[in-house]
């Protein structure tokens, strides 16, 4: 066995549900940030600008992240006066799988998994 | 008279049984001072003692800092949100202007789907960043206390003030003529020592008790208790001894 495909194979020793859940939804280190800072403030909605400043980061780089994690079904995009705004979604079994997401980040092998998912799928 | 009591020991004597259904109140003080603390009381309380539930909505503080808040009183907001008598939504003027402007908004749906009575926004003063003109900006909170009193709410509008003690210096504001009630937080130094002030200047159709009364925030929230007494000045936050408790000071109590 080749040494990569080992280490691919012990990173993907995990809840498969939320394998699939990182290589497809939270493939990113800024979407790993926001799902977290939404369950941890669930009725959050705001405009782009505000979201990036909530987690210190860039509105350019939040902008096509979030996007994608309303595309995914994570995030709901309504409009607000003709102003695109962010919140949560609603779907219950969607917040769950957020909630066992983020309990297992409290686990350092999890994340270190889930590192390694991200930065492969970045490539 | 029907009234909404805020449950606050000291408070609602004050206020002469509580603010008045479907109000706008303004609650003003320096940073510590307890504002949101009161606030947090009065939808705590409400849910609680009175079967109202609450909405908290947060311009700066995350919901997250409200649930860390509030479990050092004792009290569970998460638990409260999760049986549905709470809701905490943190979000932007600009975006809850809107929202309450459209029919069905987000403000308007979780008022209607929970049975919200109570409200506390947190803090009225990020509204100023709305606009720079005095004429548009009380257009704009004016528009925003309307729509909150349409949902039948009666709210708690916090406001910061820069001064830590004393008069603040700051341009003054047309809030306070628009809300029916308006409560003052100051810190008071006596003796070298920092203590908390309360006063009630203004229940709009209603009397209410005009004496500065000092006020803790124990660990079961805030306190209300007597009225300053043999001082003069307090508001200026450095008060000091009556001429009639110097006199009794200098020359009999030290005889």
């Amino acid at each position: 066995m080749e040494p990569d495909d080992f280490t691919a194979r012990l990173m993907s020793d995990m809840d498969p549900d939320l394998l699939e859940f990182i290589k497809t939804r939270v493939n990113s280190f800024i979407k790993w940030d926001l799902v977290r800072f939404f369950h941890e403030n669930p009725h959050t909605a705001d405009t782009v600008e505000n979201i990036a400043r909530y987690t210190g980061r860039n509105p350019v780089a939040v902008k096509p992240e979030l996007e994608e994690l309303a595309d995914s079904g994570l995030m709901r995009r309504q409009l607000v006066g003709g102003i695109p705004v962010y919140s949560l979604t609603t779907d219950e079994a969607t917040r769950d799988l957020i909630q066992r997401f983020v309990q297992a980040c409290e686990d350092r092998h999890f994340r270190v998994k889930a590192v390694y998912h991200i930065i492969r799928g970045m490539y | 008279m029907e009234r909404v009591k805020t449950g606050i020991a000291g408070l609602d004597e004050m206020l002469h049984g509580g603010f008045l259904p479907q109000t706008a109140n303004l609650v003003e003080g320096a940073p510590g001072t307890g504002k949101t603390t009161l606030g947090m009381q009065f939808i705590y309380n409400g849910i609680v003692q009175f079967g109202e539930p609450g909405l908290i909505v947060t311009f700066e503080e995350f919901p997250q800092q409200y649930y860390r808040d509030a479990a050092s009183f004792g009290w569970d907001f998460r638990r409260l949100e999760q049986e549905g008598k709470l809701r905490i939504i943190m979000t932007s003027p600009e975006i809850t202007r809107l929202d309450l402007e459209s029919v069905g908004g987000m403000i308007e749906s979780t008022v209607r789907e929970l049975g919200i009575r109570r409200v506390l926004v947190d803090s009225l003063s990020h509204f100023e960043r709305l606009s720079t003109d005095p004429v548009e900006l009380r257009g704009i909170v004016h528009g925003f206390i309307n729509a909150l009193k349409r949902e039948g709410l009666t709210s708690i509008l916090t406001r910061e003030s820069a001064a830590l003690f004393g008069e603040d210096s700051s341009e003054e504001s047309d809030i306070a003529f628009m809300v029916d009630s308006y409560i003052l937080l100051r810190y008071v130094e006596i003796e070298s020592t920092v203590r908390k002030a309360l006063l009630v200047l203004k229940l709009r159709g209603s009397d209410h008790a005009k004496d500065i009364r000092q006020f803790e925030i124990t660990g079961s929230g805030i306190e209300v208790q007597s009225k300053f007494e043999g001082r003069e000045g307090i508001m200026s936050g450095s008060p000091h001894r009556t001429m009639a408790d110097s006199f009794v000071e200098a020359f009999i109590k030290h005889r």
